[in-house]
């Protein structure tokens, strides 16, 4: 018997990559994250064989989550086929043996890059969403240390005065993606670079929603039926993207988040973004049987809990001027 | 948009990774050796920042990305975030490194001497363009001259003998010893150095701020280098407070000092290249010291590294002077990886944008982006 024989082969990963220490702090770290909406729980974030950046954080959650059982989704901005979520989904089902769907009502655990599926989440299912910029009060106080007082003492006026300044300025909110939102009534949390669309789908949702940032090393969490609410006034409100009279060109389906197509010569056609639910209305159309679950946006553009959204007619006209 | 929207990203990915091995050449068994044999100052700077030591590794890595350093880096640190931690060893005292290479620019002989041992400082960077003509015998030194001072007055001159370049000489004290001895340097705590095992661990634990000590020291040890020399680079130029002197550059061989788990006997597992700086600051009352060290020989890095240690809780507003700044911004995976995720589609972020600035234009009010 040699050494070589009693030695590990080094081709040898543990299951879900991660070794049992790093899976098991990132699991007690999770359930500290759903324990306290909203909070950033710092963690030690490994390396993983994907760039930093990349969609670690997300990864890291998944891998120490997801069990031979689960069904796993992977997008990135809101397509399964882009090379990136391509590449992470191969990897998790090369470490973890998970099956693989594009189809968002068939998943146990979507892990998304800046995008929620048009689909409604159910309850048991888990939506993993990375996160560049864990800290929403980056913009009004880049020293982490000192932001981390402001969420500690809930200090959030910069951030009310930094939307005032933006309606002042410019006669509405100008934040596009990362709208910030407040969690259960307590902590002020980036939603990661979700459109606005997609913000108010986190609201009393019915499945439970981690967010990890890799290379900054925190993770939150969303648990279900949690209050979130995006920042706005009592009297100017949040708005989401206008997708009304855009149609995909595709399914000719109306109010869902589209993807702008430039055309040369100028103009743009719209598809939708989500890539897994225009399959199914692509196939639907040919009259291929296939289960399209209710969505958060209906055929006429209402979400599908009333009262959380605002018409934007209901901006008061002399809501923001912002000549001055 | 084939990158994003195109069916088959998998296939694509494929095709991509085919296509830089065809660029890059055939990755071998020998490439690696040749790798680990000839460029080591590039393996140690892949094993510092990859906070590794395993020369093999570091060189695979190398080949594996064709020479692409944040790659590279990115590989070793992956794998070694699927090791256990198996031991903790013994601290390494500087008066037992293997020293090849040690001076002190703080002053002009040092008890131990000055040692220049292996280094281009003082030869001409003059590329050997004769080699490329056919002349042999690559890496021929010049002999020592009497021109240089700093060696030849001290009692080690003969270390700057190419035949005698890699001496060890386990006995070196340190510079510092000599100024704790002289009441010039607050003297070392009598208590014996805390059990490894109860250090914080950078590569356990998230960092946060105040840094302990541990964190610090482990960050800057990994971090990268020209991160490091670009903010220390800033310090020393312009924007420091204080004007430091190199008290001591140390390169050598520290053994990996363990301890049997059964029997307790001490003993050791191999040999590591570091390198460690320390620099002192000469104030009113006192010296002050910053420190580096880092796996491999790598002057560059700990040099700057000792510099900025010093300023980092300066409490003037430039952006060395915070721990935080410092440390978040050296680190070589993070911040190569973000840079390099821009790459990646942003249609759906930049869609909301657009619709905001659009939002803005219909009601003829002054565009985002403006500020």
């Amino acid at each position: 018997m040699s050494l070589a024989d009693l030695a590990h082969p080094r081709y040898d990963y543990s299951y879900g990559f991660l070794d049992e220490h790093a899976r098991r702090e990132l699991r007690r770290r999770i359930l500290k994250a759903i324990a306290i909406p909203g909070y950033q729980v710092p963690y030690a974030s490994r390396e993983l064989p994907i760039a930093r950046g990349w969609g670690t954080g997300g990864l890291q959650a998944t891998l120490s989550v997801a069990g031979p059982h689960d069904t796993i989704k992977v997008i990135d901005q809101g397509a399964d086929d882009s090379v990136n979520a391509a590449n992470l989904r191969r990897f998790i089902a090369r470490m973890t043996g998970v099956a693989t769907t594009t189809d968002t009502t068939l998943a146990t655990i979507i892990q998304s890059r800046h995008r929620v599926p048009e689909e409604r989440l159910r309850e048991r299912q888990l939506l993993v969403l990375q996160v560049p910029d864990p800290e929403p009060l980056r913009h009004v106080q880049p020293d982490s240390s000192k932001a981390r007082e402001m969420h500690a003492e809930a200090d959030y006026a910069q951030m009310w005065l930094s939307l005032y300044e933006q309606l002042v300025r410019f006669g509405r909110f100008v934040q596009g993606a990362s709208y910030p939102v407040v969690v259960h009534g307590r902590y002020l949390m980036s939603p990661s670079p979700i459109p606005r669309w997609d913000t108010p789908t986190l609201h009393q949702a019915a499945h439970l929603t981690i967010l990890a940032a890799g290379r900054e090393k925190r993770l939150y969490a969303v648990p279900p039926y949690t209050e979130v609410r995006p920042i706005e006034f009592d009297d100017v409100f949040f708005q989401v993207e206008r997708m009304a009279g855009r149609v995909c060109a595709v399914s000719g389906a109306r109010h869902k988040f589209m993807d702008e197509l430039p055309v040369a010569g100028g103009g743009s056609l719209f598809r939708i973004s989500d890539t897994g639910y225009l399959e199914k209305l692509v196939r639907a159309a040919r009259g291929e049987p296939v289960t399209i679950g209710p969505t958060y946006y209906d055929a006429v553009g209402r979400f599908y809990q009333p009262g959380v959204l605002h018409e934007p007619d209901a901006v008061p006209p002399e809501g923001g001027t912002g000549h001055d | 948009m084939a990158y994003v929207a195109a069916r088959g990203g998998e296939a694509a990915i494929q095709y991509a990774e085919q296509l830089h091995q065809a660029l890059n050449g055939p990755l071998t068994a020998e490439r690696v050796q040749l790798i680990a044999q000839l460029l080591p100052y590039l393996v140690d700077r892949v094993m510092g920042e990859g906070s590794l030591y395993a020369p093999e590794l570091a060189a695979l890595a190398l080949a594996q990305t064709g020479g692409d350093l944040y790659e590279a880096v990115l590989l070793l640190r992956a794998y070694r975030s699927t090791q256990p931690r198996l031991a903790y060893a013994e601290p390494v005292a500087q008066d037992q490194i293997y020293t090849v290479r040690r001076i002190s620019a703080a002053f002009k002989a040092i008890p131990g001497g000055q040692i220049l041992g292996p280094t281009l400082d003082y030869s001409h960077r003059l590329l050997r363009l004769d080699l490329l003509d056919g002349a042999g015998a690559a890496g021929r030194v010049q002999p020592v001259t009497g021109s240089d001072q700093r060696v030849a007055d001290t009692e080690h001159a003969a270390a700057a003998d190419p035949a005698q370049a890699t001496a060890l000489d386990p006995s070196l004290p340190a510079v510092a010893d000599w100024q704790r001895a002289m009441g010039l340097l607050e003297p070392l705590p009598d208590t014996p150095p805390p059990d490894p095992a109860t250090l914080p661990d950078l590569t356990r634990e998230p960092l946060s701020f105040p840094a302990p000590r541990a964190h610090r020291l482990q960050s800057l040890a990994r971090a990268d280098t020209g991160g490091t020399l670009a903010l220390g680079y800033a310090s020393m130029r312009g924007y420091g407070l204080v004007h430091p002197t190199v008290n001591e550059l140390r390169l050598g061989y520290a053994d990996v000092v363990l301890r049997h788990p059964i029997t307790g006997a001490s003993f050791s597992a191999g040999r590591v290249r570091v390198s460690q700086c320390e620099v002192v600051d000469t104030q009113v009352s006192s010296l002050r010291l910053g420190y580096t060290a880092t796996l491999g020989w790598n002057e560059v890095k700990v040099i700057a590294g000792a510099m900025l240690d010093l300023e980092m809780d300066a409490p003037t507003p430039h952006p060395a002077h915070r721990e935080e700044f410092v440390l978040y911004h050296t680190e070589a995976v993070e911040a190569s990886g973000f840079c390099i995720h821009y790459k990646l589609p942003h249609y759906v972020t930049f869609q909301s944008g657009l619709d905001a600035l659009r939002g803005v234009r219909d009601q003829g009010g002054e565009v985002p982006g403006d500020r």
